[in-house]
């Protein structure tokens, strides 16, 4: 799926904006940092490992954080790497800085705390870790206060320092210590447990994130207290170890919310971009919302409407048996179940999320259900011209079969009546000269009605079909005009002949009465599928569609059976009709 | 001479019975579709066949192909067909390879009874009959095709459209208030013109013409 990288939208680009001047400010910031810190200090090496570490830290968050930008886990790196920058500030020379700095020491590993719980979709889930991670602050920020409350005067700036309590600061460094140790275990439970519950595909990814993540909040306290004495590190050793596992955080986290399929992508708003541009088919579109989502197992089942045929390629129409660890959603679009989305409720936490993403979808699969509407009412509507046509055409054969059957052999026999009285032995001179009038005044009429049944349905059509018809046509033309027939009348349908003649008959008598032509030529062709119906002349053009009906109610045939119909007549430049006709075997 | 007709009109085939038989023919079968017409000319071998050519089953050229496919079967039946419209397609086709006597009138024509039977009795004897109508649109488009039919007076294209139809010299001599002499005088210039060999013979001649107005 290409789409959603190509198309980025404008509100992405802001947030790349954003994030580029964010790195830049972190940069600046970790610079003056270092200008702070390196004239004066003891460990030049740790000092400056520190700032490295931070700008890794937003430099992985903002990176997660413009590939995700709906995952929350971007934001929470970034601020680890802050707390970083605070925490590095006690090896500056200004007090300020320096008290600032002690008091968020520790809040880094609270911010690792916050990661375990809330990856991968970096929102917590469930009150164990909620509270948890409530807890992991209180442990960094207020637990930390006894270290720097009671501590000797000379460590720590004096606005900081309330009293030299030494038996107090033990205290409160083992009630820290204790207290995160308690926040650790409650983590790894909750860890371990959703270990458990995952699927095997995400437990790889899972699981040696969850490792470091714990061996990490387990090492930082440890290394200090027991690592450090028992092997001797220096206090730069010990720093840089620190530092290193610290480096590593947030290259995992990033790592596991990039990793495609497992953590939702989350970009709605090329989601967007993407369904309004491309054509939208059903499975397609499911596809586009479980990438978006970041959920592979995601699957959407569309209400069956009457619009929309079933489709091969579609899911299955049915929803999966609930199953533990399984959510579904329902999409209403006014008021009208469109359609419902399954997914897995331990990897997408939010299920407004779902929603909003759904609709979009069910956006983009409305519409092609009303496209379907729209073509079926259009086949309809076509269908019903089209029978109105045959009607038509039905309708006139009809009355030219009747005035043919009826009124025409009344005329006959009575002229043939009127004829035998003029003959008639022992009739009068005037008798037989005036039935023998009477006879020539019926036979007239009898001439009048029969041209009368020509005009509304040819004898030649409806005897001999289309060619014999044109033909005929043709050998009553006054001026020359060639006829060029290259079809066999069998092979086409009868709407199909009817409209081509109506056609020629037209061409034909525009270009006698208005066209003042010398020549005309007339040609029916087959190619492929399709009846090629043309009438030119060499006359003097400016005929137009709009003109008069007779043009006008053949375009709108013409279209009824799908075809087209083409007017070239320039002023001086003659006139050429051209019509083709679908005539499908 | 006997005839069978076609005609699935009751109402047409009574008068038209009703017509040959006062005008001296013996009508021995009247059939009411074209399978009906081939059926009986088979079983009865008349002289003429006289047919419509609309009928059922369905109401297209059921007689025409009937006609045609009597003369293929008995070259020497002599054929006469009627229709609400003449067409020179149709004109073309019955003359082709004709061996008897053809007619091709409009329907309508029946109503002039002695003139239709006269025709009736030309193709009888071998002659051909063209409705007046059909020998116009002929000569018209031959007119416009050819440059023999210009070159004539308008006297002379009259003649010659009587000719076409299968009259007599003297039926035209009559119809046009000129003697027969005059009446030859036409038809040897009109030759000329046409470029076609003067025939004295009647039948002959019509189908010289004919051949030069279809062709």
């Amino acid at each position: 799926m290409t789409g959603p990288r190509a198309a980025r939208s404008s509100l992405t680009h802001s947030l790349g904006r954003a994030l580029v001047l964010l790195g830049v400010t972190t940069f600046a910031l970790g610079c003056v940092e270092l200008a702070l810190v390196i004239p004066d200090s003891g460990a030049v090496w740790v000092d400056a490992l520190t700032t490295v570490v931070c700008w890794v830290y937003v430099a992985a968050g903002a990176l997660a954080w413009w590939r995700r930008p709906s995952n929350q886990l971007g934001a929470l790196i970034v601020a680890g790497g802050l707390t970083l920058l605070v925490g590095g500030l006690v090896a500056t020379t200004v007090p300020v800085l320096v008290a600032v700095g002690l008091v968020l020491a520790t809040s880094p590993l609270a911010v690792v705390f916050h990661l375990l719980h809330a990856f991968p979709s970096g929102r917590l889930r469930g009150r164990v870790s909620r509270a948890t991670v409530v807890a992991g602050y209180l442990v960094s920020l207020v637990l930390q206060a006894p270290l720097y409350l009671f501590a000797a005067p000379g460590d720590v700036p004096a606005m900081l320092a309330m009293a030299d309590r030494p038996a107090l600061l033990e205290a409160g460094v083992w009630v820290q210590g204790g207290a995160g140790s308690v926040v650790t275990g409650v983590t790894a439970a909750v860890l371990l447990g959703r270990l458990r519950g995952a699927a095997p595909r995400q437990r790889r990814v899972l699981t040696p994130l969850y490792a470091y993540g714990i061996g990490t909040v387990v090492f930082i306290p440890t290394s200090a207290i027991v690592l450090a004495p028992v092997l001797g590190w220096t206090p730069t050793q010990l720093g840089t170890a620190q530092l290193l596992v610290l480096l590593g955080v947030p290259l995992a986290f990033t790592a596991g919310v990039l990793r495609g399929g497992f953590a939702r992508t989350g970009e709605l708003d090329e989601l967007g971009t993407w369904l309004g541009g491309a054509g939208t088919r059903r499975p397609a579109l499911a596809a586009a919302l479980a990438h978006t989502l970041g959920d592979p197992s995601l699957h959407v089942v569309f209400e069956s409407d009457q619009a929309g045929a079933p489709d091969p390629d579609d899911e299955p129409n049915v929803l999966p048996a609930h199953v533990p660890g399984r959510a579904s959603i329902a999409i209403d679009l006014d008021g009208r179940r469109v359609a419902l989305i399954a997914y897995d409720s331990a990897l997408i936490t939010d299920s407004d999320l779902v929603l909003t993403a759904g609709r979009v979808v069910a956006i983009a699969a409305d519409r092609e259900r009303l496209t379907a509407a729209l073509l079926v009412s259009q086949a309809d509507l076509r269908t019903s011209r089209a029978r109105l046509v045959d009607a038509a055409d039905r309708e006139r054969h009809r009355i030219a079969q009747d005035l043919h059957d009826g009124l025409q052999v009344q005329l006959v026999l009575l002229a043939l009546h009127a004829q035998e009285v003029a003959n008639a032995a022992g009739a009068s001179d005037d008798t037989r000269t005036e039935a023998t009038a009477l006879r020539q005044g019926i036979d007239a009429a009898a001439g009048d009605l029969r041209r009368l049944v020509h005009a509304v349905m040819p004898s030649a059509l409806v005897e001999r079909g289309l060619s014999a018809a044109t033909e005929d046509l043709v050998d009553r033309m006054p001026v020359p005009t060639r006829l060029y027939i290259g079809i066999t009348d069998e092979a086409l349908p009868t709407s199909v002949q009817n409209t081509a003649y109506f056609v020629v008959a037209e061409g034909l008598a525009n270009a006698v009465k208005h066209a003042n032509a010398t020549t005309l030529n007339v040609r029916l062709v087959r190619v492929a599928d399709v009846l090629l119906v043309e009438v030119d002349d060499d006359g003097i053009g400016g005929a137009r569609l709009d003109a008069g009906t007779g043009l006008r109610g053949l375009a709108d045939r013409v279209d009824v059976l799908g075809g087209l119909l083409d007017l070239r007549s320039a002023p001086g430049a003659g006139t050429r009709l051209r019509v083709e006709l679908p005539c499908g075997s | 001479m006997r005839v069978v007709i076609a005609e699935d009109e009751a109402l047409l085939r009574q008068g038209l019975v009703h017509v040959l038989a006062h005008g001296g023919f013996d009508v021995v079968a009247a059939a009411t579709d074209g399978a009906e017409l081939v059926r009986l000319t088979a079983e009865l071998s008349p002289d003429l066949v006289v047919t419509d050519i609309r009928m059922p089953p369905s109401h297209t050229d059921e007689g025409l192909v009937a006609a045609l496919q009597i003369r293929r079967a008995s070259p020497v039946t002599a054929l006469v067909v009627l229709s609400q419209h003449v067409q020179r397609r149709i004109a073309r086709e019955l003359l082709a390879g004709r061996r008897a006597g053809v007619g091709y009138l409009l329907k309508q024509r029946i109503a002039d009874v002695d003139t239709f039977c006269a025709d009736l009795r030309t193709v009888a004897a071998g002659g051909v009959a063209l409705d007046p109508e059909v020998v116009a649109v002929m000569i018209a488009r031959a007119s416009l095709v050819g440059t023999g039919i210009s070159g004539l007076t308008p006297r002379q294209r009259e003649v010659l459209a009587h000719v076409a139809e299968g009259r007599s010299n003297a039926w035209i001599a009559e119809a046009l208030h000129l003697s027969e002499r005059a009446v030859v005088a036409h038809t040897s210039h009109i030759y000329d013109s046409l470029g076609l060999p003067v025939d004295v013979d009647d039948h002959r001649r019509v189908l010289a013409v004919l051949r030069y107005l279809t062709q």
